[in-house]
């Protein structure tokens, strides 16, 4: 049953793209791509218990350096393999020493670290400023119904990758960990080491996005990666359902399309010019709180534990 | 199985906010011992596993392992030496089964990464087989495996004892700490507990047994070292321990 379920998904997704009018295949190319990010997410909180406010700042990594090597004039493809390399490194020396805090104190240090990189790269004119780095080549994938394809496998190939790693010698001593750190010590888990490495892989998930999401556009400015971006990814993770593979896909497709409609209404006429941004902010606090009262697993062990339940009464 | 390893605690001493918990312990267990630790509540017993399992700093002394010092190692190497730890509340891993509990405890002695997970390696595939068919005899030995498949949370509480022990032997220790295994266990789990604890001595490996249940312990231990005040009074067999004056003035006279 749940095969037939991926199956169905699958055929969908494969069905759906050349279906789309022009203007929604751009909108299913960046759901595809805030699901990959959000599945990094996901691992980080769900199974290592790490909260991050920053993840949009490795989706900008990986998108700056895909953009910046081939606008020097490297190859796409390899542009495209150095984005999550990049962002894995990058988390690796920043997460070593941010590491060392928890909780709260964590998510605070990750959207710290946004805000500084904004601020450097709106500086730095070696990445075009606060202006932005244009004429970023583009994948040669045959346009928007290429991008379309190439976002949804990305995202394909993270999946696959969270799901073998949550089933591993490697993913079970993430789980202990996030429950029992004296325990899962003694058993012989490198707590350290560990959270590093999933906030490194969640940095590569994010980073592979930006990538892709470089070429797409063809031009990146600090301002695609305003901080609502990275708190986006977090509500995406939590409405879905934290620890779920499937998890991340859904909660980008319900905050994606909502924020789609609001869009619409926001910049109905007469609406004044801040209200898209204003209503995001208040349906992203009411789905938060909404999941947290109603759902507090989220969507997708929500709907898992309801039909195992109509199975066996 | 693996041999046991050789203890060897020399003038261990460690105070919580100035008061001392373990004071200058001396302690030394032969491979393949079995010995028992006892004393009254608050003696320093768990202070003492602490020490040795790494879960606490010495603030003097040290703990040696077959002559390897440990004292200043962080607890996953240790685990990696081969010390597993059975600890006195049961911490078990909620939201994984029994049987991803048990297996996590293998990690000390295995090795697969992030990376050959992701990628489904041969390497990985095959130390995969390996931990289930290891966590699988482990669930056996321990009684537990009609609850593999289980949430872990949703044992009774001599399960989650049980599964605490078999998860430590599915890391292969060569020096077991069992920090009041039965407590809380009925007449026939204790029974159980009894025979394999002597199983596992029978194997080799060296094990330290706190318990507060003077006849259990007396039957199992080769010797037994008694704790007061964080010090260590006596040391000796279970009939001179039975004998000896000061044990049963601080312990054996009120607990029994
Ligand atoms: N983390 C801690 N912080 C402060 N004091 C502690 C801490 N751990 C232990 N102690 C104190 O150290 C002393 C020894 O405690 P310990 O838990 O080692 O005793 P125990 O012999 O295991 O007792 P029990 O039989 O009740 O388990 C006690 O006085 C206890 O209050
Ligand atoms: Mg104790």
């Amino acid at each position: 049953m749940n095969r037939w379920l991926l199956v169905a998904a699958v055929v969908v997704t494969l069905a759906l793209p050349p279906l789309l009018p022009e203007r929604h295949l751009g909108t299913f190319v960046l759901l595809g791509l805030a699901a990959t990010v959000t599945a990094g997410v996901s691992m980080l909180m769900g199974y290592a218990g790490q909260v991050s406010l920053g993840q949009a700042s490795f989706y900008a990594i990986g998108g700056y350096a895909a953009g910046l090597l081939t606008v020097h004039g490297v190859p796409t493809l390899a542009g495209l393999l150095a984005a999550p390399v990049v962002a894995a490194v990058a988390a690796v020396l920043l997460g070593a020493p941010l590491l060392r805090l928890r909780g709260h104190h964590l998510a605070f240090a990750t959207l710290a670290m946004q805000l500084i990189l904004l601020s450097l790269l709106g500086r730095g004119d070696w990445a075009g400023g606060a202006i932005g780095l244009q004429g970023i080549p583009t994948l040669p994938v045959g346009g928007d119904l290429g991008y379309a394809y190439l976002s949804w496998a990305v995202l394909a190939v993270v999946l696959v990758i969270s799901r073998n790693i949550v089933a591993s010698r490697a993913g079970r001593g993430l789980r202990a960990a996030a429950t029992s750190e004296i325990a899962a010590a003694a058993g012989g888990v490198a707590i350290g080491r560990y959270r590093l490495t999933v906030f490194a892989l969640s940095a590569a998930f994010a980073g592979l996005a930006g990538g892709v999401y470089a070429f797409y556009l063809g031009y990146l400015s600090p301002g695609s990666f305003p901080v609502l971006l990275s708190i986006e990814f977090v509500v995406m993770a939590v409405v879905g359902g934290l620890g779920t593979i499937a998890g991340p896909v859904v909660g980008a497709t319900v905050i994606v399309l909502l924020v789609q409609a609001l869009n619409t209404l926001g910049t109905q006429p007469g609406m004044p010019g801040y209200a898209p941004s204003v209503l995001s902010y208040a349906v992203y606090a009411l789905l938060l709180v909404v999941t947290v009262l109603y759902l507090p697993r989220g969507i997708v062990p929500a709907v898992t534990d309801r039909l195992v339940k109509e199975r066996r009464p | 199985m693996t041999s046991g390893a050789a203890l060897e605690v020399s003038g261990v001493s460690r105070a919580f906010g100035g008061v001392f918990a373990v004071r200058d312990a001396n302690l030394s267990v032969a491979p393949g011992e079995l010995r028992a630790v006892i004393g009254p509540n608050g003696a320093g017993k768990s202070t003492l596993f602490g020490l040795i399992g790494g879960q606490l700093a010495p603030d003097a002394g040290s703990v040696r392992l077959d002559d390897v010092r440990i004292d200043r190692l962080p607890p996953h190497r240790r685990a990696r030496l081969g010390v597993g730890v059975v600890f006195q509340a049961a911490r078990i891993f909620p939201g994984m089964t029994t049987l991803e509990n048990v297996m996590a405890g293998a990690h000390a002695t295995t090795h697969a990464g992030f990376l050959a997970a992701a990628f489904r390696l041969p390497s990985h595939r095959r130390e995969e087989r390996e931990i289930r068919d290891r966590a699988a005899e482990c669930l056996r030995r321990t009684g537990i495996e009609d609850w593999a498949h289980r949430p872990a949370e949703e044992l009774p509480l001599g399960q989650q004892r049980a599964l605490q022990l078999a998860r430590a032997l599915c890391g292969r220790p060569r020096l077991l700490l069992l920090d009041e295994p039965a407590s809380g266990l009925r007449t026939a789990e204790r029974e159980r507990l009894a025979t394999l604890v002597e199983d596992l001595r029978g194997d080799g490996l060296t094990i330290l047994l706190v318990e507060h249940d003077v006849a259990f312990v007396m039957r199992l231990a080769d010797r037994v070292t008694v704790l007061d005040l964080g010090r260590v009074i006596a040391d000796g067999t279970a009939a001179e321990i039975r004998a000896d004056s000061r044990v049963v003035g601080a312990y054996l006279g009120t607990a029994a």
